[in-house]
């Protein structure tokens, strides 16, 4: 299960807000306990698709990498990846299931006429063929 | 030594460290040290198959190995190796398989039909039942919809639309194989589908007898996942281009002429459009069409079948699509060249602010006047083929040019005639007396009807054009000279 701080809650959906109609991605830091994660910061980071930013999000390589920079130095782990879905439900298409990896929790907010929806978390598999719903609380 | 840096996930694989320093001279080797340690971790990098999962990216420093030497790429100490997953997504553009309604299993007919499919992993009963459920709509059966249309439907796509209002003819036969001899004279819907349902009776084709334009292109294209454009003039690239865009559906493009083709898609998940590639039109008459310039009979089997191929690809949504690239390919040299496409911002129709947001007149676009085909159009003092039958045979004094080039002088001619090709014409006048009567005749009017233009301007004055060139003449009074 996965949970979301009140503050870092609020920066995801300000966020999302923010770039809609546009999709929005970012990182989420934080620390793991067993399965139980804990989301303590919202990381913002910029849509890179060269497409149609309405339906389409991609995370640039050295932003994550940065984003997992920032984890190490304030001794918090890089637990998962938030994007939006404007004017569209939470789930885990399969274009974001082939463009997933195992290794993180994928929080989907689902953005309607430019107000926050509902949210999900996903738990995809490493041959990127199903995505598992995660308990998410925030 | 270099240094591995462990993404937090992954190191309760890695002695729950965030990195671990290995030595090795190339990142391959630091990996492989890496992997030998940290034997659980394997799994996690690399498939069954031993390769890198699709989602892992390595780093050197800052550098993405896959564009430095990949796995050969040489380490030197303190240098810092991250392994970064590759991480995207967004709605749908497609039909996702639970939304298309999938018919639960295949019929053991199919089973046994499909099995070279179901047993590779990458198509399986998934994948076979994806294309099932998939809609694939052909603008054209001609050259390239022949290869399209056949494979397409031996491969199980479950619905085939085609649009198509031509006749089949005995110049289609050298390339359009989806059409028999027996075919001419029939609709080429109705040959095509009857082929392909022979091929495949598990699927269904959709035959929509019109000519594609602005008043019924989205109606028809909103019902399929994907657009094949098979067409061979520019308004209706522009306007399956443009369609597919404001639908948001893949175009998987291609294109052929004389020895050369090219394909690519477009309008995929964010990629670039037809229009980023070409935004403007090049001038009516500057690209000769197949019929003016010939094309290689072989050649739209190529191009077709790549476009095929990307097609079946998008819809197992496997492998990497030929998006934001162009395929070039030149049958003469035999050789392929990829072009780097990108989307342009400004583009009118997908860029950031579009200005293009319904479909336009697009032969106004593409600067052709609406006007009749070419074998029906009228000029000024235009006579029938009959009419000059009946000077030759009166021995009118006239002189009658045949404006077209030597090798298709060869393929059937007026005996009459005399050969001066339209680009000699200006070079030539000479060879001509201003004040005798002339008429010129090319294959269907259009090169005569500018060499009448041309002789008029030089201050001919009797000049005329025969309607409908030898095309008209083989019909009207000769059927012994070959159509081409």
């Amino acid at each position: 299960m996965i949970r979301i701080q009140p503050d870092a809650w609020r920066e995801m959906v300000a966020h999302a807000l923010a770039t809609y109609p546009h999709e929005c991605c970012g990182a989420m830091l934080g620390s793991v306990d067993d399965a139980r994660k804990t989301v303590r910061i919202a990381l913002p980071l910029e849509n890179a698709s060269e497409g149609e930013r309405e339906r389409h999000y991609e995370l640039r390589p050295a932003d994550l990498l940065r984003a997992d920079k920032e984890a190490r130095d304030r001794n918090l782990d890089l637990v998962g990846i938030y994007h939006s879905h404007p004017d569209c439900d939470a789930y885990f298409s399969v274009t974001d299931l082939k463009n997933s990896c195992p290794w993180y929790s994928f929080v989907v907010l689902s953005i309607r006429k430019g107000a926050f929806d509902h949210a999900n978390s996903w738990l995809p598999d490493a041959e990127q063929t199903k995505a598992e719903r995660e308990e998410l609380t925030y | 030594m270099a240094k591995v840096l462990i993404p937090t996930p992954l190191r309760q694989y890695a002695g729950k460290q965030d990195s671990v320093e290995l030595s090795g001279a190339t990142v391959g080797e630091v990996l492989t040290a890496l992997t030998a340690q940290y034997q659980d971790l394997r799994a996690q990098l690399y498939n069954d198959a031993g390769k890198l999962r699709s989602f892992v990216n390595v780093y050197l420093n800052d550098e993405d190995i896959r564009y430095l030497e990949k796995d050969a790429t040489p380490v030197k100490d303190g240098d810092i190796v991250s392994i970064v997953p590759s991480i995207a997504g967004g709605r749908p553009v497609m039909t996702e398989p639970a939304a298309a309604g999938l018919s639960p299993a295949l019929s053991k007919d199919e089973v046994l039909r499909y099995s070279r499919h179901l047993i590779m992993p990458e198509v399986g009963m998934e994948g076979q039942l994806k294309l099932k459920a998939a809609k694939v709509l052909l603008v054209g059966a001609g050259g390239l919809g022949a290869p399209l249309g056949l494979y397409l439907a031996a491969a199980g796509v479950g619905r085939i639309g085609i649009v198509d209002f031509d006749v089949v003819d005995f110049t289609n036969l050298q390339r359009q194989v989806i059409h028999g001899t027996s075919d001419v004279g029939r609709k080429k819907l109705d040959s095509a589908a009857d082929r392909m349902i022979e091929i495949n009776p598990h699927i269904a084709i959709d035959k929509h007898e019109v000519a594609l334009s602005s008043d019924n292109a989205l109606d028809i294209l909103k019902d399929y996942d994907i657009v094949v454009d098979g067409t061979d003039n520019f308004p209706t690239r522009y306007l399956v281009n443009d369609a597919c865009v404001l639908l948001g559906k893949p175009n998987v493009y291609g294109s052929i002429f004389r020895f050369e083709g090219q394909a690519t898609v477009f309008a995929y998940q964010g990629g670039p459009c037809y229009r980023c590639l070409y935004p403007e039109p090049p001038p009516p008459g500057l690209v000769p069409s197949c019929a003016e310039g010939g094309v290689l009979g072989i050649l739209p089997g190529t191009i077709g079948l790549i476009q095929a191929t990307e097609t079946v690809k998008l819809i197992l949504g496997i492998g990497q699509p030929l998006v934001g690239r162009l395929l070039l390919y030149d049958a003469l040299a035999m050789r392929f060249r990829e072009l780097k496409l990108r989307k342009n911002p400004e583009c009118p129709v997908c860029g950031e602010h579009p200005t293009v947001t319904k479909l336009i007149d697009y032969q106004q676009f593409c600067g052709i006047p609406n006007q009749p085909a070419a074998a029906e159009a009228t000029f000024e003092g235009d006579i029938d083929p009959v009419e000059v039958k009946a000077k030759i045979d009166r021995h009118d004094p006239f002189v009658l040019i045949d404006v077209r080039e030597p090798f298709e002088y060869k393929i059937g001619n007026i005996p009459y005639a005399r050969l001066i090709p339209l680009g000699e014409l200006p070079k030539r006048l000479s060879e001509l007396n201003p004040d005798a009567e002339i008429v010129a005749h090319c294959k269907s009017g259009m090169r005569s009807a500018k060499a009448v233009a041309l002789l008029k301007q030089a201050g001919f004055r009797k000049v005329r054009n025969m309607k409908g060139g030898i095309l008209a003449w083989s019909d009207k009074v000769d059927p012994s000279v070959p159509k081409y």
